[in-house]
């Protein structure tokens, strides 16, 4: 079938098989390939992008349900070499190790801001629950996402997430 | 994937009841796509057609009017707890919505697909029991409406025939300002399915439960009264369920949790 779709403000038009999924289509037919796939299935979110302005498990899409969608995956981030503010505070904030879950959690992250640009711990910790990190214990990844935003509930009560 | 298929996206309702009536044996509906997608992945399902239904024109309709509360199928999880009117005059279906899953999942994830799977497990379920919800069926032929209480058939079992699909739900307008809690016992928010899980509401001095995870289909539970006293409370909703063991936890365990949720819930839901 024949998909129309915005990624990063880009426009593409191809051909795509029905059964592809997003995530292969992203990775293996535009060659974005900074989305991951972790369990394929739903469990793990290392797939997360932004579809028309919703995080969603790009594993769990078919392309061709994404005819017409606008789509933002992490190598949207970046301007050149100079990160987005989200990437920047998770370096700051040492919230990546070895980074097969950061594409995600950064997609994940940037839902959440686009709705709550002041979240609380709980909610960054809710729009994040859907992505596994194996390295950081987590802490880093919230700690990250407050210091952003400058949320008074930065310090204390986060030591034991 | 490698297992392939062929996708259909109809425009309209009575188009996509037509093209559900030619693929009868063959044909897969696609809503949400999370259980459906991992189950093809998986080798489980293996449809030859795989009909999506957010594409018609209304299948994403939420609204609130005499009738109740609308739910088109196409309606996501995190719709519903996004909407206003489910928010205020239906607390209960957000307490369950909110323990389905994880976000991502939730933005994807409907509340028709997580009826139609009819998995003894669905959060979802519980609350359209207790506010008295119904089903509306539509195929090629015309049109039914089922309540909920006699929706569930069996595990993984509903009362929609082959070429039938779920139009809507709707939630009776009787039931707005229902108050309770949804209580689910897991181990990890997000990312697993209830090991148990017990809804109460209260209206009007009527008290219903239902109980997810705890019997082949989804259990509503409206014998308990007012008078009773909580340990009677959690007697009447242990009588109406049959817990098995499973790798999630043991029947004797679940039966436990029942009774202290139930327990629990008689208390505090006021
Ligand atoms: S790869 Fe999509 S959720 Fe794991
Ligand atoms: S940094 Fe390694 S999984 Fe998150």
């Amino acid at each position: 079938m024949r998909i129309q779709l915005t990624v990063n403000g880009l426009g593409y038009e191809r051909d795509c098989a029905e059964h592809r999924t997003l995530l292969r289509f992203l990775r293996e037919d535009l060659g974005l390939m900074g989305t991951k796939e972790g369990c394929g299935m739903g469990e793990c979110g290392a797939c997360t992008v932004i579809m028309n302005g919703r995080a969603v498990n790009s594993c769990m899409v078919l392309a061709v349900e994404a005819d017409g969608a606008t789509i933002r995956t992490i190598e949207g981030e970046a301007d050149g070499p100079s990160l987005s503010d989200i990437q920047k505070a998770f370096e700051r904030n040492h919230a990546v190790q070895c980074g097969f879950c950061t594409a995600g959690m950064v997609m994940s992250v940037k839902e959440l801001l686009s709705e709550h640009p002041k979240p609380s711990a709980d909610q960054v910790k809710e729009a994040i629950e859907g992505n596994f990190c194996r390295c950081t214990g987590y802490t880093q990844i919230v700690e990250a996402v407050l210091d952003l935003t400058g949320s008074p509930e930065k310090k204390g009560e986060l030591e034991h997430v | 994937m490698v297992y392939e298929f062929r996708y259909l996206a109809p425009r309209t309702a009575a188009e996509l009841a037509a093209v559900l009536d030619g693929h009868k044996d063959d044909g897969k509906l696609l809503a949400g796509g999370t259980d459906l997608i991992p189950s093809i992945r998986n080798g489980i399902m293996k449809p030859k057609v795989v009909i999506d239904l957010k594409k018609y024109s209304g299948a994403d309709r939420l609204s609130y009017g005499a009738d109740g509360l609308s739910i088109g199928p196409a309606v996501t999880i995190n719709d519903i707890l996004r909407s206003k009117d489910a928010r205020e005059r239906y607390p209960v279906l957000c307490d369950c919505a909110h323990e389905l899953a994880s976000h991502q999942i939730r933005n994807r994830a409907t509340v028709a697909g997580n009826v139609v799977n009819a998995s003894p497990c669905s959060d979802m379920a519980p609350a359209l029991l207790c506010l008295g919800a119904k089903a509306v069926i539509r195929s090629a032929t015309g049109e039914r409406v089922v309540p909920f209480s006699q929706f569930f058939a069996g595990v993984k079992k509903t009362v929609l025939a082959p070429g039938e699909f779920l139009s809507a739900i709707v939630v009776p307008a009787e039931s707005a300002g229902a108050r309770g809690r949804y209580l689910k016992l897991k181990r990890i928010a997000g990312h697993d399915l209830g090991i148990v899980g017990v809804l109460m509401t209260r209206r009007d001095g009527e008290l219903r439960f239902a109980v997810s995870s705890a019997a082949p289909t989804p259990v509503l539970v409206d014998s308990v009264t007012v008078k009773d006293s909580a340990d009677e409370a959690a007697r009447k909703v242990l009588a109406s369920v049959s817990p098995i063991s499973d790798v999630r936890g043991t029947k004797e365990y679940r039966e436990h949790m029942i009774g202290v949720y139930a327990r629990r819930l008689f208390t505090e839901v006021k």
